[in-house]
């Protein structure tokens, strides 16, 4: 068999699976976990899309994430618009942080954007705690509309989601477009040198992210059916890096078996509730030294080795 | 108008010794340590233990808690950053990882609530008709002798000047026969020191909670922005930048936008001059 129609079959057949899961079990609870963990999925794709392939670490995509999720509660409850809408507005906010926060720091070498999105995300959770008044301060909006009143057709439409944005990152990745990101990482200045503009297609690959997660978070408000500051904070970008550093970075569908991987153990740790950060944490310190390729991308290319024959 | 004055200068106080430290890793080591806060945070909890749980005063605890804190850094120095110190990007990450390991610890042990750390001083002085509390001023005088000292100790001291010769030039530095892993960890112990001791002058009069350490490290990247990424002048005038700022924006416009300024100012300042006012120069 080729190699791409393994891939393809192993797609097809991890995305029935994860379709039908609710059908043979019939919990709530499962379905909850699921739709959980897809939405995780498009957090993780959308930062491996940017930083995976660029090598420019996102420290603050929990910024994207909370002001999508804000953009849609604010337009759902005070301004009453549709549930529908949240989605645009959720992108769309996301978007113009994306640029406030890149233009400035991706035009530098150095760790400068790392970590201005780190101050950023732990600013906004800030505000919204200060300004109070308007954000519901600890509380969040609570009374978010859900988008779709069934849980199960909720769920579908959120993997339906996670597809259209792994098909769109993915397909991006592997054109020419995600060809120059990935020279990019490898190497700025030759880039520079052969002529690409290197800092208009960081800002592009950041903005795209961004849209991606800013949808993510309208989708976890309506989910959620609230929003909170909680949604800001560092641990929220943390867990996200480390599901993509779990699934291996820069492959794009790591992401997401990452994603899945780590909210399916988080929800067996339930009993440890209060260890759940720190296992994290600890995992991720032991990835780094031990695992720094990832563990689902491998094992992914190993099957498929075998099941191609021995072929390399 | 003495209240802006005296106030900004405590908060100046000790944001200069958070970014102080924090530049001095990157400047020597091109660490850039994201676990800085958590000796922060360690400084202050530390204090607290000491003091409330064990009894030990606070004269004898102090200096406890900054040897022990600058004994931490050294350890994470060597098992955990050292090995990924090739990559920046691990080495940011891993740092990120330890001060969210750090944060949980305290919290699975203290729990969320807020802390109280004792003062040194619960005295109030009154100067020029403005209430200041002791700590405050305290905290000012300690600022500028630890500061003081460890640039007289950079300045005059054998050790001092193999810091200096490897930030100006890591490898003829090693070609010199200069220790560099060794000065690394040295380093670090001092940044991780300060960092303590600032946590324990302002413990007293701040939030003591396990995610205390994120707060200071904005800050410090902001100073270290404003004053040149390595620079120690730049990142103490930096620091008298931001705390002067911060407090004009509480008593001009409200205490809700100060911590605005922080990220403002790291933006606005890498479009102006990405460089900050000393960058060029180098790192002393």
């Amino acid at each position: 068999m080729q190699l791409k129609n393994i891939d393809r079959g192993g797609a097809f057949l991890a995305l029935s699976l994860m379709a039908v899961l609710p059908l043979i079990f019939d919990s709530t609870y499962l379905m909850g976990v699921l739709t959980v963990a897809a939405i995780y999925g498009i957090w993780s794709v959308s930062w491996d899309f940017m930083s995976g392939l660029t090598g420019r670490e996102n420290f603050g995509h929990s910024l994207f994430i909370g002001v999508g999720a804000y953009a849609a509660g604010f337009l759902n409850t005070t301004w009453g618009a549709n549930a529908w809408w949240s989605l645009p507005a959720g992108m769309l906010a996301a978007v113009v942080f994306a640029l406030i926060m890149g233009i400035p720091t991706l035009r530098l070498k150095g760790p400068y954007f790392a970590l201005a999105m780190l101050s950023g995300a732990v600013i906004m959770q800030r505000l919204m705690l200060i300004f109070w008044e308007y954000t519901g301060g600890e509380e969040g909006i609570n009374g978010i509309e859900p988008l779709i009143r069934s849980p199960l057709y909720f769920y579908w439409f959120v993997l339906g989601m996670l597809v259209l944005t792994t098909a769109l990152l993915g397909g991006l990745a592997r054109s020419r477009w995600g060809l120059i990101l990935k020279a990019i990482r490898g190497d700025e200045a030759t880039c520079q040198a052969a002529g690409l503009n290197v800092t208009y297609y960081k800002i592009a690959s950041l903005v795209i992210s961004a849209a991606f997660a800013g949808m993510g978070g309208a989708l976890y408000a309506h989910y959620q059916l609230q929003v909170s500051p909680q949604l800001f904070a560092v641990v929220t970008s943390i867990t996200i890096i480390t599901m993509v550093y779990v699934g291996g970075m820069s492959t794009i569908y790591g992401a997401i078996g990452g994603a899945l991987l780590l909210t399916l153990m988080t929800e067996m740790l339930r009993d440890f509730g209060e260890w759940r950060l720190m296992i994290y944490s600890v995992a991720l310190i032991l990835i780094l030294f031990f695992l720094p390729q990832g563990l689902v991308a491998p094992t992914w290319k190993k099957i498929r080795d075998r099941l191609a024959g021995g072929r390399p | 108008m003495l209240e802006i004055l005296i106030f900004g200068a405590v908060t100046s106080a000790i944001y200069a010794m958070l970014a102080v430290g924090f530049t001095l890793i990157f400047g020597v080591a091109r660490i850039l340590n994201l676990a800085h806060g958590s000796f922060y945070a360690l400084g202050a909890y530390g204090a607290y233990v000491l003091t409330t749980l064990f009894n030990v005063p606070l004269i004898v605890a102090a200096p406890l808690v900054v040897i022990g804190v600058a004994l931490f850094g050294m350890v994470v120095e060597r098992v955990l950053i050292r090995p990924m110190r090739k990559s920046q990007l691990a080495v940011l990450m891993i740092s990120l990882a330890i001060s969210l390991v750090v944060e949980q610890a305290l919290f699975l042990t203290f729990g969320s609530e807020y802390r109280n750390v004792p003062s040194f001083i619960e005295q109030k002085y009154v100067i020029g008709g403005v209430d200041v509390a002791g700590q405050r001023l305290l905290t000012l005088l300690v600022s500028v002798v630890s500061i003081g000292g460890l640039y007289l100790f950079i300045q005059k001291t054998r050790l001092g000047s193999a810091i200096l010769a490897i930030s100006q030039d890591p490898e003829a530095a090693q070609y010199m026969g200069i220790p560099s892993d060794r000065i690394f960890g040295v380093v670090m112990a001092m940044s991780a020191g300060l960092a303590a001791l600032a946590g324990i002058m302002a413990g007293p009069f701040l939030s003591v909670q396990p995610s205390m350490h994120l707060l200071p490290i904005v800050k410090a990247f902001a100073i270290v922005v404003v004053g040149g990424l390595g620079s120690i002048p730049g990142s103490i005038v930096a620091a008298l930048m931001l705390g002067y700022a911060e407090t004009l924006v509480a008593y001009g416009i409200s205490t809700s936008w100060t911590e605005i300024v922080s990220v403002a100012a790291t933006l606005l300042m890498l479009v102006l001059r990405p460089a900050g006012f000393f960058g060029k120069r180098a790192a002393f």
